[in-house]
């Protein structure tokens, strides 16, 4: 096991700079997801720490030791790929055996720790067989099995659950999970799922346009989003942004909507303003209520309803823009129908034009 | 009803054409086989027979007993195989340094062999027959190989299949601490042998055809290749045809046979090359 620590990390490519001066302590035994849409960078810095990509600037340190110009052999990582990367002429058992066969490891031990690897992760039946007689759970665990064997002192994750189905992918959440559990090997895992984030990781680091956004728990990322884009980012269906104009009085914050409707929220802490300024309200469709037309703040028309069995999301057209509603999995409301909505603003956020959270609880 | 008939039509108006192709392709092939196998007599007597009165062996006898066919045969498998394992050892080698490393002069090395296959063979062989007789080779194995290993083709399909890998594959060896040599050789070629058994066959009757460089190379009998040897056979016996059409089919026999078994491979070898070769 052993801490990553990455000291004002620069990436370029030509004139393009992917990854920014970046400051990142991952702790030993933690299971760090990188998280953050399609080309923020997320993959590049999982490849720096790896070695498979060179570091324009900065500092790269495994377990406390300086491996910014080591070889990715030498760092004590290993790597798990989205696409599996199995030898597809090797068996299961010498694919997992790979890293050893390489290092000379006399064939007797190869296989004693092969069979170590298999019985953790149940590949026993398949040791015979080839990467394309496998289904790609079966793939994915010989992926980790071939880690796994090097006896890594860091693991990382590159999107490894995105090829597979979504069933197939809860399932091999709940086995990584288990094997962090069981490993206790500090582990980085990219992905721009923000359910395998919350699920998997105790440390989330949300990562936009090469920048870190915000890090955290999963739950301090859900309850206190440090910027409208990590708000934005994680929680699914995504937060209700409404634009609003809010005044700061005697701890308390005035939002005031399109149309005129208002609401109060309870800010001691918030401070740094005076008089009126332009921001947005942001409010999880889980805390927005379906009432009668007219008995809410503000009314909406409903435009779909979508019923997944122990919950039903509404949306909704009102005069501050689309939201979703979080109901009750019967809800008696259709598409056209107008509905009335209260928004429990005790669990809202408010963003300045900066897109930046104000503190106010 | 109409469309149908004329899509009929035209298939078999097709097929009717590819077998008269096939015919004319085959015929000389034929012609030899039977000439081969006729008496002296009969291969130079006027008129235009298909089938032999009285087929005979005598000219395959003759050759074998009366040449040095048994020795151009072991010269032709040392040279060739020779030729074989060095073309495919380089190219693989080669193709594999162009296509997944990155040192200075690699694009220069890269339009330098895509260069290299617009100089035919010709224009380069009173320089490559004065280099060798210049170091003695002349009349030697080396001498017969040495010349041969520029296989620019061999090159250039190496790399295009290294360029189509995932990088994944060469990134997950790194990982696990594989050096260039054990990626090329325990990862990359092995990934997907029917490549080099395609290129290694296609090079192999190659080197087994050659006849032009062989031709100056060497002079004496003893170090002939089979396509070489059977001219002497031709000057030591005249215009004995039948004799002559053995010592032929004798030397093209591996190949035909090679080509026979592994026909797939073959021609896999030569989709693989489409378009480079021109």
């Amino acid at each position: 096991m052993a801490s990553v620590d990455l000291s004002n990390i620069t990436k370029k490519f030509g004139a393009v700079e992917v990854i920014r001066g970046l400051d990142l302590t991952v702790e030993d035994g933690s299971f760090t997801a990188l998280l953050g849409p399609s080309g923020c960078g997320k993959s590049t810095l999982l490849r720096m720490i790896a070695g498979l990509e060179t570091v324009s600037d900065g500092r790269v340190k495994i377990g406390g030791i300086d491996v910014t110009t080591e070889v990715p052999a030498k760092r004590r990582v290993a790597m798990v790929f989205q696409s599996y990367a199995l030898y597809p002429h090797l068996t299961v058992e010498q694919n997992i055996c790979f890293s050893l066969s390489l290092t000379g490891v006399a064939k007797a031990q190869q296989r004693e720790h092969g069979a170590k690897v298999a019985r953790l992760l149940q590949l026993e039946p398949l040791m015979g067989r080839r990467p394309a007689e496998l289904s790609g759970g079966q793939r994915q665990r010989v992926a980790i099995g071939r880690a796994l064997v090097r006896n890594p002192e860091v693991f990382l994750f590159d999107e490894p659950l995105s090829n597979l189905d979504a069933l197939l992918r809860v399932q091999m959440r709940l086995e990584l999970a288990k094997l962090h559990n069981d490993l206790k090997t500090t582990m980085i895992y990219v992905t721009h799922d923000q359910v395998e984030a919350m699920t998997l990781a105790d440390k989330i680091v949300v990562l936009d346009k090469g920048k870190i956004s915000q890090v955290g728990s999963p739950l301090e990322l859900y309850n206190a989003p440090a910027n409208r884009f990590v708000a934005s980012f994680i929680g699914s269906p995504a937060m209700n942004f409404l634009p609003a104009t809010v005044r700061l009085s005697g701890g308390v914050l005035q939002a005031g909507f399109a149309g005129g409707a208002t609401v109060q929220i309870a800010a001691p802490q918030a401070q740094g303003f005076d008089g009126e300024r332009p921001a947005e309200l942001g409010i999880r469709p889980e805390h927005v209520r379906l009432t009668s037309p007219g008995a809410g703040i503000i009314d909406g028309v409903t435009s779909v309803v979508e019923r997944l069995g122990n919950t039903s999301y509404v949306y909704l057209e009102t005069a501050v823009g689309p939201m979703i509603c979080e109901a009750d999995q019967a809800v008696a409301v259709h598409p056209g129908e107008t509905v009335g909505l209260t928004l429990d603003v005790a669990h809202g956020h408010v963003f300045g034009a900066d897109g930046q959270a104000l503190r106010l609880r | 009803m109409n469309a149908k008939r004329r899509i009929n039509l035209g298939s078999w108006l097709l097929s009717g054409l590819t077998v008269i192709a096939a015919g004319i392709w085959f015929f000389p092939i034929y012609w030899a086989l039977i000439t081969s196998i006729r008496t002296d007599d009969e291969a130079v007597r006027a008129g235009f027979d298909l089938i032999p009165d009285a087929p005979t062996l005598g000219g395959y006898t003759y050759v074998i007993l009366n040449s040095n066919i048994l020795r151009w045969y072991l010269n032709s498998t040392i040279t060739a195989v020779s030729i074989t394992v060095l073309v495919v050892f380089m190219a693989a080698c080669a193709g594999y340094a162009i296509s997944q490393l990155r040192f200075p002069g690699r694009t220069l090395l890269w339009w330098t062999i895509l260069a290299s296959f617009m100089v035919p063979i010709q224009a380069l062989i009173v320089n490559h027959y004065v280099i060798i007789a210049g170091v003695g080779l002349l009349n030697t194995y080396p001498g017969i190989v040495l010349p041969m290993l520029i296989a620019p083709v061999t090159v250039i399909v190496y790399k295009q299949f290294f360029d189509g890998l995932p990088k994944e594959f060469r990134e997950a060896a790194v990982m696990d601490g594989a050096s260039e040599f054990q990626l090329l050789f325990r990862v990359f070629i092995p990934m997907n042998w029917g490549v080099t058994a395609a290129l290694s066959i296609i090079t192999f009757i190659g080197a087994w055809n050659t006849f032009f460089w062989p031709f100056l190379a060497v002079s004496v009998e003893p170090m002939m290749t089979v396509t070489v040897g059977i001219t002497q056979v031709q000057d030591a016996f005249g215009v004995a045809y039948a004799r002559v059409m053995a010592g032929a089919v004798m030397a093209g026999l591996p190949v035909a046979l090679a080509y026979l078994f592994f026909q797939r491979r073959v021609t896999q070898a030569i989709a693989l090359s489409a378009g480079i070769k021109g």
